[in-house]
C-alpha cells in the first residue's frame, strides 16, 4: 500500500529525466510508426495535388521562429509538393520574424528539384501594413510589391514579367501561429476577392479553424506536427519527395511523451485512490 | 485637467474609431493608417522609457551589489551590445545583429518554448485526478485526444482519431464558443465604459 | 457583326449584363454580372471600354461555372462599359454593351448594418443598467472565488514577509484582458498600500508599463501612503515573449513571492509561469480570455477567472454601482445571444424545407463581411 501511495510522490526531476528519455530515444532510433492520413491532410494535398503545371502557390509565412517545429516542417513538405508539380511558388510573409524560416526553406528545397530563382520561384519578403497588402494583391502584385526581398524589381524576373492579382492565383496557403495568419487571408482576401485558402496551423490552434472548413473557407487544414508527418508520408507515398522526413520523426518522440504523460496520470490516480482508500 | 484630458481625448477617439468601422471610404481608411503610425511612433518612445526603466533597475543593483548582480550586468552588456551593433552594423540578412538574433535569441527562445513538454508532464502528474465524475469524464477524454493525436492511436484503433476529431470539433468547441460569447460581450462593455469615462482604473486612482 | 453564328454552335445568346458600382467598398471597383448561356461554355471573357478610350479591351476571363466578376482597376469617377463574351472552342459570343458606370467610395457599408444594430442595441441594455443602478436599485453578482481569493493572497503575503507578484499579461494596452488587468492591478496596489506589503509588477509592453506604473502610483497616494510606494517595483522587462517568461521564472524562483497574479493576455508562456510559480509554493490566481490558455492556468493554479471573469473583476472588487449595473447588461445581453442562437438554428433548420426556403435571406442578415 505504500508503494502504491508513493507513486503520488514521484520527484519531478524524474520525470522531467523520463520526458528527456522518451524525445530523444526515437530520434536516435526512429521507430517510423505510421498513422492513418487525416481527411484534412488529404483535402489540403489534394488541392495542391490538383494545380495545373506552372500555375501559381502564393505561400504565406505567418509564424515565428517559436512555432518552427510544427509550422516548419508543413512549409518544406509544400514547397517540395509544389516544386516536384512544376508549380510557380511565391513565398512572402505577414510576420517579419518569419521572413528567415521562409528564406531558409526556399535555400533547402528549391535545389532538390533544381529551380531557379527568378524562373520557378520568387520570394517577396514582409511588408508594413497588412490590409494595405490584402487588398494590394487584388488590384497589383507589382504595385504592392515592387521589389523582391533582394530589393530587385519584380518585373525583371521572368516569373512576374507580367503584372498579377488574386484571380491569377489559383490556391494560396498561410501557415500560421496566429494574428496576422489565416482568419486575416480569409477576411480579406477570400471574401473579397475570392481566392481559395488553405492553411497549416498549430496543434493547439487547429480546433479554431474547423469552422472555416465546415463553412468552405478554408480548403484543407494541416493542424501540427501530425498532419505536417502525414503529408510528408503523402510526398513519399507519390514518389515527390525522397528527403528525410522531420516531422515524422518527431512524430515517434511526440507518440512516447503522450504515453508518458498518460501513465504518469494513471500512476497519480492510483496513488491518489490508494490514498482515498486508506482514509 | 490631468484627468479630463485624458478622458476627453480617450471619448473622442473611441467614438472616432467605432465610427470609422462603418465607412469604407478612403477617408476612413486613411484616418486608420494615421492612427496605426501614431500608435507604432508612441510605441516607439514607450520602449525608450522601457529600456530607461530596465537600464535603472539593473544599474541600482550593480551600485549595491545587491544579490544576484552579476545578472545585472550580464542584462546591461547584452542589452547595449546589441543595440549598437544593430545601429552602426546594420539588422540586413548578412548582418552580425542578424547572426545574433538567429543563433542566440532563437535557440534561447525555441529552448524556453520546450520546457513546456516537461512542464506538461509534471503539471498534468501533479493535478489529474479523478476526484469527480466531470474530472473522470475530462480525464477518459483527455486520453483519447492525446491518443488519438499520435500514430500509436492510430495502430490501437482507426477509430480514435474520427473520435478526438469529434471531441475538438463538437464539445470543445462549443464550449470554447460560449466562453468566446461572453468574452465578446464583456469586451464590449467594458470597451464602452472607457469610452464614455464609466471605467477609470486604467488612469489610476478614484473613479 | 460579333454574333457568329455557326451551324455546330449550341450557345443561347447572352442576355443583357448588369453592371453596377460595387456597394460599401473604397471606390475603384465595379461589378459586372451576367446571366449563364444554356450551353456549356469554357469560358467568359469580360471587356471593357473607359470613356474617351477607342476600343474594347479583354480585362479578365472567369470558368464557366462564375457569372459575375469584379473590375478594381477603375478609376473614381469615369464613366466605362463592357461587354461579357462567351467562349467554347473558337466560337464567341458578345453580349450588348451595357450601360454606362462609374464607381465611387461609400461612406457607410451597408454589410456592416447588423454589427452597428447589434452595438446600438447592446450599448442601450448597458447604459439602461448603470442609469438603474444609478437610481439606487441594488444589482446581485454571483461569488466569483478567485477574486474573493485576492484579499487572502495578499493577506497571506503580508504575513508571510513575501512579495506579491503581479504578471499583467504580454498584451498591449489595446487588448481589453490589459485593461481589465490594470483595474484590478489598481485595487491589488490599493491592498499592498494598506497592509505596507511589496507588490512587483514585470510588464512586457512599454505601454503597460507606463500605465501600470502611474495605476499603482495612484493608488498608493488615495490610500495615503505615496512614501511606501517603489518606482523600482514597477518595471520593463523586454517585449520578446520567452525572454519575459525567462525573467519573470527567474523573479519567482529567487525572490520566492508568496502570491503569484497572472492576470490578462497570455499565450504559449502561461504554463512556464504557472508551473515555476506552483514549484515554489506561492498561491496563484490567474485570469484570461485567451481561451487555448485557460487549461494551463486551470491545472496550475489555485484559482482562475475564466474569460469575463476578468472582465468583471472591477465591478466585483469595488462594488461601485455604475460597474455592477453595465455587469447586468453584459448579462442581459448573453440571453438575448442565448434566443437569437435557438432562434436561428430553428430557421437554418426550416430553411432546408422548400416552402421556407427565404428563411435562408434572414440568415443572411447575420452574416458579416
Amino acid at each position: 500500500m505504500k508503494m502504491l501511495e508513493g507513486l503520488g510522490k514521484i520527484d519531478r526531476r524524474i520525470i522531467f529525466l523520463a520526458m528527456t528519455i522518451a524525445v530523444i530515444f526515437p530520434l536516435l532510433r526512429p521507430l517510423y510508426l505510421v498513422g492513418r492520413v487525416g481527411r484534412r491532410t488529404e483535402e489540403l494535398y489534394k488541392a495542391i495535388d490538383r494545380l495545373p503545371e506552372r500555375s501559381f502557390l502564393l505561400i504565406s509565412i505567418d509564424f515565428d521562429p517559436s512555432s518552427m517545429p510544427e509550422l516548419y516542417p508543413m512549409y518544406l513538405s509544400i514547397l517540395r509538393h509544389a516544386f516536384a508539380k512544376n508549380l510557380r511558388v511565391i513565398v512572402m510573409g505577414l510576420w517579419l520574424t518569419g521572413t528567415g524560416l521562409a528564406e531558409e526553406g526556399l535555400r533547402t528545397c528549391a535545389p532538390e528539384y533544381h529551380k531557379i530563382y527568378g524562373e520557378d520561384y520568387i520570394f517577396l519578403g514582409w511588408k508594413a501594413g497588412i490590409t494595405a497588402v490584402m487588398f494590394g494583391l487584388g488590384r497589383s502584385l507589382k504595385e504592392t510589391y515592387p521589389t523582391d526581398y533582394y530589393g530587385k524589381p519584380v518585373d525583371s524576373y521572368p516569373i512576374l514579367k507580367e503584372d498579377i492579382t488574386y484571380r491569377d492565383i489559383p490556391f494560396m496557403v498561410s501557415l500560421s501561429a496566429g494574428v496576422p495568419g489565416y482568419e486575416t487571408w480569409i477576411a480579406y482576401a477570400q471574401t473579397r476577392f475570392g481566392i481559395k485558402v488553405g492553411a497549416g496551423v498549430t496543434a493547439v490552434s487547429a480546433a479554431d479553424a474547423y469552422p472555416y472548413l465546415q463553412s468552405g473557407q478554408l480548403t484543407g487544414l494541416l493542424g501540427g506536427l501530425k498532419s505536417a508527418a502525414e503529408y510528408e508520408y503523402l510526398n513519399e507515398k507519390a514518389g515527390y519527395a525522397k528527403a528525410e522526413k522531420p516531422a515524422s520523426q518527431l512524430m515517434d518522440s511526440q507518440s512516447l511523451a503522450h504515453l508518458l504523460i498518460m501513465i504518469l496520470v494513471i500512476l497519480g490516480n492510483i496513488s491518489y485512490f490508494a490514498v482515498r482508500r486508506k482514509r | 485637467m490631468a484627468r479630463s484630458l485624458p478622458l476627453s481625448l480617450c471619448f473622442i477617439m473611441g467614438i472616432l474609431m467605432v465610427i470609422q468601422f462603418f465607412i469604407p471610404h478612403p477617408i476612413s481608411q486613411s484616418f486608420l493608417d494615421i492612427i496605426i503610425k501614431w500608435v507604432r511612433i508612441i510605441m516607439a518612445f514607450a520602449l525608450a522609457i522601457g529600456v530607461r526603466s530596465i537600464t535603472f533597475r539593473h544599474y541600482e543593483r550593480i551600485k549595491r551589489q545587491k544579490g544576484e548582480w552579476g545578472f545585472s550586468l550580464v542584462t546591461l552588456i547584452a542589452l547595449f551590445a546589441c543595440a549598437f551593433i544593430g545601429l552602426f552594423g546594420g539588422v540586413g540578412p548578412q548582418s552580425y545583429h542578424r547572426l545574433i538574433y538567429n543563433h542566440v535569441m532563437v535557440p534561447l527562445g525555441a529552448t524556453m518554448f520546450s520546457i513546456l513538454a516537461f512542464y506538461m508532464a509534471s503539471a498534468a502528474y501533479r493535478a489529474f485526478r479523478a476526484r469527480t465524475k466531470e474530472a473522470t469524464l475530462l480525464l477518459i477524454a483527455a486520453f483519447i485526444v492525446m491518443l488519438g493525436m499520435v500514430p500509436i492511436g492510430t495502430a490501437i484503433s482507426p477509430r480514435l482519431s474520427d473520435l478526438a476529431e469529434w471531441l475538438l470539433s463538437v464539445p470543445n468547441m462549443a464550449a470554447k464558443r460560449g466562453i468566446l460569447f461572453g468574452v465578446a460581450l464583456g469586451g464590449i462593455a467594458t470597451a464602452l465604459k472607457i469610452i464614455l469615462g464609466i471605467e477609470r482604473g486604467w488612469l489610476g486612482g478614484k473613479r | 457583326m460579333h454574333y457568329l453564328l455557326i451551324f455546330f454552335c449550341t450557345l443561347a445568346p447572352l442576355g443583357p449584363i448588369e453592371v453596377f458600382d460595387t456597394p460599401s467598398d473604397a471606390g475603384k471597383c465595379i461589378t459586372i454580372k451576367w446571366q449563364p448561356t444554356a450551353g456549356e461554355v469554357d469560358s467568359y471573357e469580360v471587356l471593357r471600354k473607359g470613356e474617351g478610350e477607342e476600343g474594347f479591351a479583354v480585362i479578365g476571363e472567369v470558368a464557366s461555372g462564375e457569372c459575375s466578376f469584379l473590375d478594381n482597376k477603375v478609376v473614381d469617377g469615369k464613366v466605362y462599359f463592357y461587354k461579357v463574351r462567351a467562349v467554347k472552342g473558337g466560337t464567341i459570343l458578345e453580349s450588348e454593351v451595357s450601360e454606362a458606370v462609374r464607381s465611387s467610395p461609400q461612406w457607410f457599408s451597408l454589410y456592416r448594418l447588423n454589427v452597428l444594430i447589434g452595438i446600438i442595441l447592446f450599448s442601450a441594455l448597458v447604459l439602461y443598467f448603470i442609469y438603474h443602478a444609478r437610481r439606487g436599485k441594488k444589482l446581485f453578482i454571483r461569488r466569483i472565488s478567485g477574486l474573493d481569493a485576492v484579499e487572502e493572497a495578499v493577506g497571506r503575503a503580508t504575513e508571510m514577509g513575501r512579495a506579491i507578484l503581479y504578471v499583467p499579461g504580454l498584451g498591449s494596452v489595446s487588448d481589453i484582458a490589459t485593461i481589465a488587468s490594470l483595474n484590478i492591478l489598481g485595487e491589488v496596489a490599493k491592498k499592498t498600500a494598506q497592509y505596507s506589503s511589496t507588490l512587483l509588477v514585470p510588464n512586457r509592453d512599454p505601454i503597460v508599463y507606463t500605465v501600470a506604473y502611474e495605476v499603482c502610483k495612484e493608488a498608493y497616494t488615495n490610500v495615503g501612503r505615496p512614501d511606501a510606494f517603489k518606482g523600482d517595483n514597477v518595471f520593463f522587462i523586454t517585449d520578446q515573449q520567452f525572454a519575459y517568461a525567462a525573467a519573470v521564472d527567474g523573479i519567482m524562483v529567487r525572490e520566492k513571492p508568496a502570491a503569484n497574479l497572472f492576470l490578462g493576455m497570455f499565450w504559449a508562456e502561461s504554463l512556464i509561469l504557472a508551473e515555476t510559480g506552483a514549484t515554489t509554493g506561492a498561491i496563484q490566481i490567474a485570469g484570461t480570455d485567451a481561451v487555448h490558455q485557460l487549461p494551463f492556468f486551470i491545472t496550475a493554479c489555485d484559482y482562475t477567472l475564466i474569460g469575463e471573469e476578468l472582465y468583471a473583476a472591477s465591478a466585483y472588487l469595488s462594488r461601485e454601482p455604475l460597474l455592477v449595473g453595465s455587469l447586468k447588461g453584459q448579462d442581459y445581453g448573453k440571453i438575448i445571444i442565448l434566443f437569437l442562437l435557438l432562434i436561428g438554428s430553428g430557421l437554418l433548420l426550416l430553411s432546408a424545407l422548400r416552402p421556407f426556403k427565404f428563411f435562408s435571406i434572414l440568415l443572411g442578415f447575420f452574416e458579416v463581411r
